[in-house]
């Protein structure tokens, strides 16, 4: 039997009503790597958070190696041997890779008040040669250096002084596979020297292969710690839905034509540092995907559709000649969007239910005078939200009290309401569980029968592959391949040409 | 069992933020009603006799502050209503030589103007309303003590037959009637709702936000300089000191009146009825009391602080743009 090394006793946090943590208790072993699963908003990244500072802690404790701890920031969390690898960015801008790497223990370099700048250089330099990261230099600006290998200085940062613990929160969904083989290296390394590794993915395989313990969470509760060994994706998926995932989750058809009409035409175009020429039609009736890292420019390819974007170049042309260059004019011909920034661009999130599903029907809500009922808009408002089934007291509720599933369900209500042909789905099932996940993928499926034209952007290549008619590839700005709807199609394949 | 007491607990805080928002929405009303009648012994119903007196102050604040309603209603600020009211005020004056009716239009053009000049420079040039606003009180104020120098100006003596009870009270009703309708039952109204609760979503719900910004402080400069002429009717000239902090008066009215102050979608049109009626009340009840000015600044200030206290709703007051 191995030591424990971390005690997780009866934690709670909430965020206004919403309780993302609730009484939760388990142990840690030293030397595992410890997996933390459960769907989005189960409670994982809150937990974690809390550990190493980021969130303070409502009621519980953490007792690392017998003693509370209880740390009110990162740096305080690194100085009782905790460390944390983020999933965006953790690295700052305008800073040295070597300032980067010591940010907020200078103190170890700082003599008479004055910071010796080359023993830091120094330093850092040994330790980039320790890892492997030679081509990675401490005096650099780490502006010089892309995504991956800023996630390399990250992982230095993290672990260079031994942490008992090192949490890594989604790391690896953000890295290519060269990345993530340099990162299992360095858990590995972790879990030899006797210390812990936590770690948060969404990647079952990953997951199987690469922890020796599971943890799962649902709804911010502990439901069961397991040994990976034991399990099979399928038990997982049981676990963190808690019952069987059943009936159609992506749509079925396969080899479904394509209609040649085209209703949207994108020609040339160009978002000065998002997205460079860029052209594609979408047609009647297809679920256009597009996929690629998350800088890849593919989340401004559904601005520059629905005329949100600044300062775009190039055109973008329906079917009868009409041009789209602003929002007003795409919601008129019949153009909808959902933002992958739910709270700020697709929700009014200080308004109502009801108020946030009639913004953009107001004009043909209004009578010959202009005047607005506050029953015909409630009548409205009550029967798409009925439609979309959002949970809900009344539609008077305010939406800032909504789950993300729940506003994102208020958003498609709104333009369901709206009737709107073309459909742009920006990360539309971002942050929402399994059961809303399927209503989604449904509401989707239903709308493409209807003769409805989607243009779905996602970073989850799986839905994608579930989803689409075509799949277009984006890769630093530009497009780079088209793939078509097959059952053979897998991951990899989309991978191999995103990065 | 988890979940019970989720699902109370729940339920309780939306109780809590229910019994809160009825308080907010009442508390001006009680607060209103209590002060009449608390006066109204103090001063052994003086302040019921001198009602008229009371009442006539009451109009040119109510108008100007729907049109600042307006403004704060989708998230912004506006302390360049005094100097707006001073400029509008000398032009009604110039043109009460010539028409009445040109003056009343002369009046609410040049308050329009000015508005048009904060809306440029919040909305084409992005910078903070209350920075443009207080950048052309000061401007403006310098216009008025300019043009003020020699004398007051004075309106022609036609003026003096509007300055009855009925004509004032009659344009108020006419003007609160028709804000009310516009804001309560129109897309317009909604709109200001929904830039106020989140902008840049309503830009994305297909609201043209930086023309509707920039159309609001026009109108809110046409509304005060409309008010302009209910004030000359009153005082039958403008002097260095016309409209002189009427912006501070709307704000604490408004404020007063329950209105929160980022906007969005809490307010109610309520607070600038109420708002306005309990600033005035206030006032002439301290004055009658026997309190010099300086103690009612002071006084004024401290029940400000208590109500922005109050009524703020911290989670939003960030976005005051």
């Amino acid at each position: 039997m191995s030591e424990v090394r971390l005690q997780v006793q009866n934690l709670s946090k909430s965020f206004g009503i919403t309780r993302a943590v609730r009484d939760v208790s388990f142990n840690i072993n030293k030397g595992e790597v410890h997996a933390l699963i459960g769907e989005n908003g189960s409670g994982k990244s809150t937990l974690t958070n809390m550990l190493c500072g980021i969130h303070t802690i409502d009621s519980g404790k953490f007792i690392l190696d017998g003693k509370e701890v209880h740390p009110k920031n990162q740096v305080e969390a690194n100085n009782e041997g905790i460390s944390i690898i983020v999933q965006e960015l953790g690295t700052l801008d305008g800073l040295t890779v070597a300032e980067n790497i010591f940010l907020g223990h200078e103190d170890m370099f700082v003599k008479n008040g004055i910071k010796n700048t080359n023993a830091m250089n120094r330093k850092a330099n040994e330790l980039l040669q320790q890892y492997g990261f030679e081509r990675i230099k401490a005096q650099n600006q780490i502006d010089d250096y892309n995504f991956e290998d800023r996630k390399l200085v990250e992982i230095v940062k993290a672990t260079y002084f031994h942490p008992k613990i090192v949490v890594i929160d989604e790391t690896t969904t953000a890295l290519s596979q060269e990345g993530r083989e340099e990162l299992y290296k360095h858990m590995n390394r972790i879990r030899e020297e006797g210390n812990t590794v936590i770690f948060i993915s969404h990647d079952l395989p990953e997951i199987l292969d690469k922890s020796d313990t599971i943890t799962v969470l649902r709804d911010g509760v502990y439901i069961d710690t397991v040994k990976s060994a034991d399990m099979t994706e399928d038990d997982l998926k049981k676990l963190m839905v808690g019952r069987e995932v059943t009936g159609a989750y992506y749509r079925a058809d396969y080899g479904t034509p394509i209609s040649d009409e085209v209703v949207l035409s994108v020609k040339n175009v160009t978002v000065p540092g998002l997205i460079e020429d860029v052209s594609f039609d979408l047609h009647q009736g297809e679920i256009l995907g597009f996929g690629g890292l998350s800088e890849s420019g593919m989340h401004e390819i559904g601005k520059a559709v629905f005329g949100a974007s600044y300062d775009r170049q190039g055109t973008v042309t329906l079917a009868n000649g009409t041009q789209i260059n602003d929002i007003p004019t795409a919601i008129k011909n019949s153009i909808a969007y959902t933002s992958k920034d739910r709270d700020n661009e697709s929700i009014v999130i200080n308004q109502s239910i009801g108020d946030n599903i009639v913004l953009p029907s107001l004009g043909e809500l209004s009578n010959k005078f202009g005047l607005l009922s506050d029953k015909k808009l409630k009548t409205f408002a009550d029967k798409f939200a009925a439609q979309m089934s959002v949970k809900m007291q009344n539609v008077g509720q305010f939406v800032s009290d909504l789950s993300g599933g729940n506003k994102q369900k208020v958003v498609l209500a709104r333009w369901i309401g709206k009737d709107s042909n073309i459909v742009v789905l920006d990360s539309p099932t971002r942050g929402i569980d399994i059961k809303v996940k399927q209503d989604i993928y449904q509401l989707m499926d239903h709308m493409r029968q209807n003769g409805k034209s989607i243009i779905m952007i996602s970073e989850e290549l799986m839905e994608l592959i579930g989803m689409c008619d075509r799949i277009i590839i984006m890769k630093d700005g530009k497009l780079n391949g088209e793939l078509l709807r097959s059952e053979e199609m897998d991951e990899n394949l989309l991978i191999s040409k995103m990065v | 069992m988890a979940n019970n007491t989720k699902t109370l607990s729940k339920k309780e805080e939306m109780a809590k933020a229910a019994r809160m928002n009825t308080l907010r929405m009442l508390l001006p009303i009680i607060g209103l009603v209590a002060i009449l009648i608390l006066f109204n012994v103090l001063t052994n119903g003086g302040m019921w006799n001198s009602r008229s007196l009371i009442l006539s102050q009451v109009y040119v604040l109510m108008i100007s502050s729907m049109g600042v309603f307006f403004i704060m209603t989708m998230g912004g600020l506006d302390f360049s209503q005094g100097s707006i009211m001073g400029i509008a005020s000398i032009v009604v004056c110039y043109l009460s030589q010539y028409n009445i009716i040109l003056a009343i239009f002369g009046g609410m053009a040049a308050g329009a103007l000015i508005g048009a000049f904060n809306g440029f420079f919040y909305v084409n040039r992005k910078i903070k309303s209350f920075i443009v606003t207080i950048c052309s009180m000061f401007l403006f104020r310098g216009f008025i003590k300019y043009l003020t120098s020699e004398s007051p100006i004075a309106a022609s003596m036609k003026v003096y037959d509007y300055d009855t009870t009925a004509v004032k009270m009659t344009c108020t009703v006419i003007i609160l009637v028709i804000g009310f309708i516009v804001f309560r039952y129109t897309k317009f109204g909604m709109h200001l709702k929904a830039i106020g609760a989140g902008e840049k979503a309503a830009m994305f719900a297909g609201i043209r936000t930086d023309r509707m910004k920039f159309l609001i402080y026009v109108l809110a400069g046409a509304i005060t300089g409309f008010a302009a002429f209910i004030n000359i009717v009153k005082n039958g000239s403008a002097t260095a000191n016309v409209g002189n902090q009427l912006e501070t008066q709307i704000l604490i009215a408004l404020v007063l009146g329950g209105m929160p102050i980022s906007g969005g979608a809490k307010v109610r049109f309520m607070n600038v009825v109420v708002g306005s009626l309990l600033y005035v009340v206030l006032k002439n009840g301290l004055t009658m009391m026997g309190l010099t000015p300086q103690a009612m600044q002071l006084i004024q200030g401290i029940i400000f602080l208590i109500f922005v206290a109050v009524f703020a709703d911290r989670q939003s007051l960030k976005v005051i743009k």
